[in-house]
C-alpha cells in the first residue's frame, strides 16, 4: 500500500510539475516586475549563504529549547507523575531560551536584510508585503522578537525557579505556583511559537498563507525533542544521575510521546499540503511548486517515508520503544529528518535548483549545538538531576508511600 | 458432574500476587487469577506476555487503509471517471482523508474481534459462575487464583498442597 502510495505520489508529482512550470514562470515575472529578484541566480552571496545556513541550524536548536519549554510546560498541565525524571534537564534547556538563544540570534538580526527578502522590498510596489506591512516591517519584525524571548524567558526561567525552590524546601506552593506558570504559560507559548515561526521562517516567502504553518513547526520541534528526551534519560541513567528514577515505564512512556508526535506531525503537515494542494490558490501552491524543484523533491520524500512512515511502522510494537539500540538510532534518524524539514522549508529560497549543504551549515549547527550544550552541562551539574521533592516524586520512582491521613486513622 | 477447577481465595491483591508468581514457576498453563480491580504487575508475576490483539488491529488498519485508496481508485478514476476541480482522477492526497478514517474504523474492529476471539467471547456459560463464593468475591473483596483440572500439570493433591502453601484460606474444587 505504501508502494501504491509512492508511485502515485510520483506520477502526481509529474502532473504538478507541469503546472509548476507555468506557475514558476509567472511567479518569477511577476518578481522581475518589481524588482526583487535576489541577484543572479546559483550566485548568492556569501552573507546570504551564511544567513541561510545559520538559520537553519537556529531554529533546529531552537524546535529543541521550545519542545523542552512544551513538555515542562504539559507535565504541570496534566500532573504528570511520569515526566517527573525527565522534567528537570528539560527544565534546563528551557531555560537556555534565554539568554542564550537570544544572543545567538543576534546574527539573524544583524543579517537580516540578507536572509529576508521582504526588507528590501518597497511595499508599495508588492500587494503582499503591502497587505501584510503591519507586521512585516524592521520596527515589528525586531520589536516582536524582542518580546519572543522576553515571554519565554519568563515562563522558562519562572517554571526553573519554583522547581529548585521546592528542591530546598520541599513546600507544595511551589507545586501550584508551576501549575500558574503552565496554565498561562501555554497560551503565551502558542502565540510566541507561531510568531517565531511566522517572523524567523515563513516571512522568508511574505506572500505565502497558511494558518497550519505555526503549527507544523511546533509539531516538529516536540518530536524532535520527545526523542531527545529519550537519549538524555537514557545517557543520564548510564551515567547514574538519573538512574533511581529512569524505570522502563519512563522509557516506555518517552517513546509513546514521540510515536504521538510522529503522527501528530504527519496529520498537521498533511492537513496544510491538502488544503493547498485541494484549494489551488496560486498564492498558496507556488510555496510547494518551488520545493517540487530538483533535489528539493526527495527531502519532501523523506519527509513523508522518513519522518512519518518509517517511524509509524518501527515503533508500533512495544518493545521497540524499549530498545535502546534501536531508540538511540532513531534519535539520530529523527535529527536527520527534522534538519532536512527546516532545510525544506528555509533552503529553496535561495537554492531553487535542489538541497545545497556546505561548510557553513555544518559550521552553524556545530557551533550552536557546542555552545548550548556547554551552557547545558553547567546548569545540569550545579543543580539536582531530577526534582528531589516534587509531591509525586515518590509515585514516579514506583514507591507507594502511605498517605498521612490514612495512617492517622489506623 | 466433572471437576472444572481447584479454586483459592486469597485476601489481599499482595497474596494472589505471590501464589501467581510460585503457579506460574510451577509451570502451569490453564489458570487464571481473578480481581476485582486491575492489579498492576499481575501479568508479568503470571508470566503472560504482550497481548497478540495488536496484530489484529494492524492488520485491521492495514486493510482499511488498503480498501479506502482501491475504493476511491475505482469509483472516479476507473469505473465512473469524473474530473472534479480539474484535479487528476486519483491521487493519495484526496483519497488519503477516508483510507485514514477506514483505517481508524477497521482497526478498532480488529482489536474488538481480535479481544473476543482470544478470549473466546462470546459464550453463554462459565462454571465458575454457578459458584456462590467466586461470584460474590472476585468482584468485591477477594482475589481468586483458579487451576483447571484440563491443566496437564494438573494434581488434586499436589496443587491443593501448592495453593495452601502459597497462604490460601479456602480451597474447593469447582464443579462444571
Amino acid at each position: 500500500m505504501i508502494a501504491l502510495f509512492a508511485i502515485a505520489l510520483l506520477g502526481n508529482g509529474a502532473l504538478a510539475a507541469e503546472h509548476a512550470k507555468t506557475e514558476a514562470k509567472t511567479v518569477q515575472t511577476a518578481d522581475a516586475h518589481h524588482g526583487h529578484t535576489h541577484g543572479p541566480a546559483g550566485h548568492p552571496t556569501t552573507a546570504k549563504q551564511f544567513g541561510y545556513a545559520y538559520l537553519t541550524a537556529y531554529m533546529f536548536c531552537l524546535s529543541l529549547c521550545l519542545g523542552a519549554l512544551f513538555i515542562v510546560i504539559l507535565n504541570h498541565l496534566f500532573d504528570a507523575q511520569w515526566m517527573i525524571p525527565i522534567r528537570r534537564f528539560l527544565e534546563h534547556i528551557a531555560c537556555l531560551l534565554f539568554p542564550t538563544m537570544f544572543i545567538l540570534w543576534i546574527p539573524i538580526g544583524y543579517l537580516a536584510v540578507d536572509i529576508y527578502p521582504w526588507m528590501s522590498i518597497d511595499p508599495d510596489y508588492d500587494h503582499a508585503l503591502h497587505a501584510k506591512a503591519i507586521l512585516f516591517n524592521k520596527p515589528a519584525f525586531y520589536g516582536v522578537s524582542c518580546l519572543l524571548f522576553l515571554v519565554w524567558g519568563f515562563i522558562a526561567h519562572g517554571l526553573r525557579s519554583a522547581s529548585l525552590a521546592q528542591d530546598k524546601d520541599g513546600a507544595a506552593s511551589h507545586t501550584r505556583t508551576m501549575r500558574r506558570y503552565a496554565a498561562g504559560g501555554i497560551f503565551l507559548f502558542a502565540f510566541s511559537l507561531t510568531g517565531a515561526a511566522i517572523y524567523w521562517m515563513k516571512s522568508l516567502q511574505h506572500q505565502f498563507f497558511s494558518t497550519m504553518y505555526g503549527v507544523v513547526y511546533f509539531a516538529g520541534s516536540v518530536w524532535v525533542t520527545a526523542i531527545t528526551t529519550y537519549w538524555l534519560l537514557l545517557y543520564f541513567k548510564n551515567r547514574g544521575d538519573l538512574k533511581d528514577v529512569a524505570r522502563e515505564v519512563t522509557f516506555h512512556d518517552c517513546g509513546k510521546l514521540f510515536f504521538a508526535f510522529t503522527v501528530f506531525y504527519a496529520y498537521i503537515h498533511f492537513s496544510q499540503y491538502f488544503l493547498i494542494w485541494n484549494a489551488a490558490v496560486p498564492e498558496e501552491t507556488f510555496w510547494y511548486v518551488l520545493r517540487e524543484n530538483g533535489t528539493w523533491k526527495w527531502v519532501g520524500q523523506l519527509t513523508i517515508f522518513g519522518h512519518f512512515w518509517f517511524p509509524f511502522i518501527f515503533l508500533l510494537p512495544i518493545h521497540r520503544k524499549l530498545n535502546f539500540q534501536a531508540m538511540s538510532m532513531m534519535t539520530g534518524w529523527a535529527w536527520l529528518c527534522h534538519y532536512m524539514d527546516l532545510q525544506f522549508n528555509i533552503g529553496p529560497v535561495l537554492y531553487p535548483d535542489g538541497l545545497s549543504v556546505g561548510i557553513y551549515d555544518v559550521l552553524s549547527l556545530g557551533g550552536i549545538l557546542a555552545v548550548l550544550i556547554f551552557m547545558f552541562s553547567r546548569a545540569f551539574n550545579a543543580h539536582p538531576p531530577y526534582p528531589q521533592r516534587d509531591p509525586r516524586i515518590a509515585e514516579a520512582m514506583g514507591v507507594y508511600v502511605e498517605p498521612a491521613s490514612s495512617k492517622a486513622a489506623h | 458432574m466433572n471437576a472444572y477447577g481447584l479454586m483459592a481465595v486469597f485476601e489481599t491483591p499482595a497474596d494472589a500476587m505471590h501464589a501467581a508468581e510460585r503457579v506460574r514457576d510451577a509451570g502451569y498453563s490453564k489458570w487464571d487469577v481473578h480481581t476485582p480491580f486491575p492489579v498492576h504487575g499481575l501479568d508479568a508475576a503470571m508470566g503472560i506476555s504482550n497481548s497478540k490483539v495488536g496484530w489484529f488491529t494492524f492488520i485491521g488498519g492495514a486493510t482499511g487503509y488498503t480498501t479506502g485508496m482501491i475504493m476511491i481508485w475505482w469509483m472516479n478514476a476507473f469505473d465512473y471517471k469524473i474530473v472534479i476541480g480539474g484535479k487528476p482522477m486519483f491521487s493519495p492526497f484526496y483519497a488519503f482523508p477516508v483510507s485514514y478514517e477506514l483505517t481508524i474504523l477497521f482497526a478498532s474492529f480488529g482489536s474488538l474481534i481480535g479481544m473476543a476471539l482470544l478470549n473466546r467471547l462470546p459464550r453463554l456459560h462459565h462454571p465458575l459462575l454457578r459458584n456462590r463464593r467466586f461470584c460474590q468475591g472476585a468482584s468485591h473483596d477477594k482475589f481468586i487464583l483458579v487451576i483447571e483440572t484440563a491443566d496437564p500439570k494438573f494434581n488434586a493433591d499436589e496443587t491443593r498442597k501448592l495453593l495452601a502453601s502459597a497462604g490460601s484460606k479456602h480451597i474447593e474444587m469447582v464443579e462444571d
